[in-house]
Order: C-alpha cells, then sequence, then structure tokens
C-alpha cells in the first residue's frame, strides 16, 4: 500500500512567493525614519544643494526602502541599504536633470539664520564644484565614517577602487580650498 | 572609518579629537593620503558642522501613507495591465476592419451615396443597392466601434 503525504507539495505547483522574514510595519518604518532620515536629508542636501530635491529624494529613497521591504540582519546592513538608494537616486536625479551645473545656483537658495548664511554659502560653493560622485566619497568617509567596502557599495563601484577615488576627490578639495585661501591649518 | 594607508583612521581620530601625537604629525608630513586626509577631513567636519536642524523634515506619518497609495497605485497599475493591452489591441483591431472593408467596398459605397440626394428620398424613394453581407458588415463595425467607445468612457469612469 502506497502512502500519500496530502500535505506534500505538488511536484509542479509554482513555489509559493516568499513573504519576508520581517515585515515593515508603520511602527518599525517610524522608528527607522527617525533613526536615520536627518542624516540621509544631510547627506542628500549636500549632495545636490537644494532643501527641496533632497525632501524629495529623501521621500523616494524610503518609498523604495517600504517597496523592497528588504529583509535585513540589522541595522547596519539597513544603513548601508538606504544610502545606497539614497545614492542611486541622487545620481539619477544628476543624470536626469544635468542640473551639476545649478547646484551652485541652488545652494545660494537659503532660508537659514543670517549668522550662518554666509559660512554656508562659502563651504557649499566650494563642494559644489566638487563632481557628484566626489561630495559622496568625501560625506560618506568622513562625515558618515564609512569604511570603503560601505562607500563602494554605495556608489556602486569596486571596493578597492574606493582607496584611489578618495584620495583624488581629498586632493581635489584640497587644491580648491588653497585656491580659495580656505584651507584649514595644518596642525603640525 | 576608511581603510587607506594604515593610520589613515588614526588621523582621522586626531582630526576629531585635535589631539596630534609627534608620530602621527612626522607620518601625516611624509605621507600624501594622510596629508590629503588631513586637510579634507578637518573641513569636512566643519561643514558637517553646520547646522541643518532648522529644516523640517516630512513626517513618517506621511511618507508611510504615501509609500501605500503608490504601493496600491502600483498594484492596481499591475491588475489593469493586461485589460489595458487588450483594449489597444481591440482598438488596433477595429480600426483595421473599418480600413480593409472601406478599401474593398469603397466604390460601391461611394456610388451608393451618390444616389442619396434630397430629390431622390422626396420624389422617387432610393433602390437599395447594397448587398445584405455589406449592410450587416457595416453594422457590426458600428457596433463593435460603438461598445469599445462606451467601454473606454465608463473604464475611465
Amino acid at each position: 500500500m502506497v502512502a500519500f503525504a496530502l500535505d506534500a507539495p505538488f511536484p509542479f505547483a509554482r513555489p509559493s512567493r516568499r513573504q519576508p522574514d520581517h515585515p515593515m510595519n508603520e511602527a518599525k518604518f517610524d522608528a527607522l525614519y527617525r533613526r536615520t532620515a536627518g542624516k540621509v536629508w544631510s547627506y542628500l542636501y549636500r549632495l545636490t544643494g537644494d532643501a527641496s530635491i533632497a525632501d524629495d529624494l529623501l521621500q523616494k529613497t524610503f518609498f523604495r526602502v517600504l517597496r523592497s521591504n528588504p529583509t535585513v540582519a540589522d541595522d547596519d546592513h539597513m544603513r548601508r541599504y538606504i544610502y545606497k538608494t539614497a545614492t542611486n537616486l541622487a545620481f539619477d536625479h544628476f543624470r536626469e536633470t544635468k542640473r551639476e551645473r545649478a547646484y551652485a545656483a541652488a545652494s545660494q537658495r537659503s532660508d537659514v539664520r543670517p549668522e550662518t548664511t554666509e559660512l554656508r554659502h562659502d563651504m557649499m560653493r566650494v563642494f559644489a564644484e566638487l563632481k557628484p560622485q566626489e561630495r559622496a566619497l568625501l560625506w560618506l568617509a568622513h562625515v558618515e565614517e564609512s569604511n570603503h567596502d560601505e562607500i563602494a557599495d554605495a556608489l556602486g563601484v569596486k571596493s578597492k577602487s574606493v582607496r584611489v577615488l578618495l584620495f583624488r576627490a581629498r586632493k581635489r578639495l584640497g587644491e580648491l580650498l588653497a585656491k580659495k585661501g580656505l584651507a584649514p591649518e595644518v596642525a603640525r | 572609518m576608511t581603510s587607506g594607508c594604515r593610520f589613515e583612521n588614526d588621523v582621522l581620530r586626531a582630526i576629531e579629537s585635535d589631539s596630534w601625537s609627534d608620530s602621527l604629525r612626522e607620518h601625516v608630513a611624509t605621507c600624501d593620503e594622510c596629508s590629503a586626509a588631513k586637510n579634507a577631513g578637518a573641513w569636512m567636519h566643519s561643514f558637517a558642522a553646520i547646522d541643518d536642524r532648522e529644516h523640517i523634515l516630512p513626517n513618517p506619518s506621511i511618507v508611510w501613507l504615501k509609500a501605500q497609495l503608490l504601493q496600491q497605485t502600483r498594484t492596481v497599475d499591475r491588475a489593469t495591465r493586461p485589460m489595458s493591452m487588450v483594449q489597444s489591441a481591440a482598438y488596433v483591431l477595429v480600426a483595421t476592419c473599418w480600413a480593409m472593408f472601406l478599401t474593398a467596398k469603397w466604390n460601391t459605397l461611394a456610388a451608393w451615396a451618390k444616389t442619396l440626394t434630397t430629390s431622390r428620398f422626396v420624389i422617387d424613394p432610393p433602390i437599395a443597392s447594397l448587398s445584405m453581407t455589406t449592410v450587416f458588415v457595416v453594422m457590426l463595425l458600428a457596433s463593435a466601434t460603438a461598445m469599445l467607445a462606451l467601454h473606454t468612457i465608463l473604464a475611465e469612469d
């Protein structure tokens, strides 16, 4: 007598769509957003030089995060995923609008307190002269303190290239600062 | 932290804490990579320190709600895509049938149209010069066109 296992899947049955292990609900999203959105916004703002574009890209970033609903092991993976998405969106934005040159103009539209405006303008103008990839590299390396693997992941480049790219970006920033007489004093 | 020159992380830490050992200073003086990291790092820290907090971020509840709406729209789009494709195919089919029919029967239709003068209607009733098949095809195509138009209007509503 052959015993049939009724609960066994039919051999040619289509596999059921696998649900994420930890689906995102509103409370989890709220917590994630409050933890990360500020820093991601600053990153996008420094990349684009425009607060409203940074707002748009920030929202798109989180839309994508919610849509893909990634099953991530920990906060670090999620952070990497968010920065990668934000960077891709910012670069897409530059490609679509070809507005790299408009960065400087955008950065001049400022609604901040007067005492910080001038300093910000100077710094934003210097930063605007860098390429988007250089901006992203410097921000991730120095402000987010990301390692080369994380930077490579966010920018979609090889990890080994990051060292060279970062060196070039730093040199270029140094040259720009020297040209504008803004180079920091060397503590020797 | 980054991982270029093996002293790079020490340099970055020294920038943050503003405490430089003599050996690190000597290294920075001789290492291009660390020197560049030092100059860029110091400036980037001041740049990052400019306060952006006065900017109000989009509310997380609104972002969540928008994401849900977008997801729903995407689901509806995905569900209605086959229907839209069938509808487009139907437009093409009906237009092609009309074109074929008019091309094939143009002379007959033109001759029949010429007989439709007012005087002919009043004085002498027109002689039916169209075959039953032609009339049937015209009615069929007209019905199909009307149904398609109605479907489009109702679907949009």
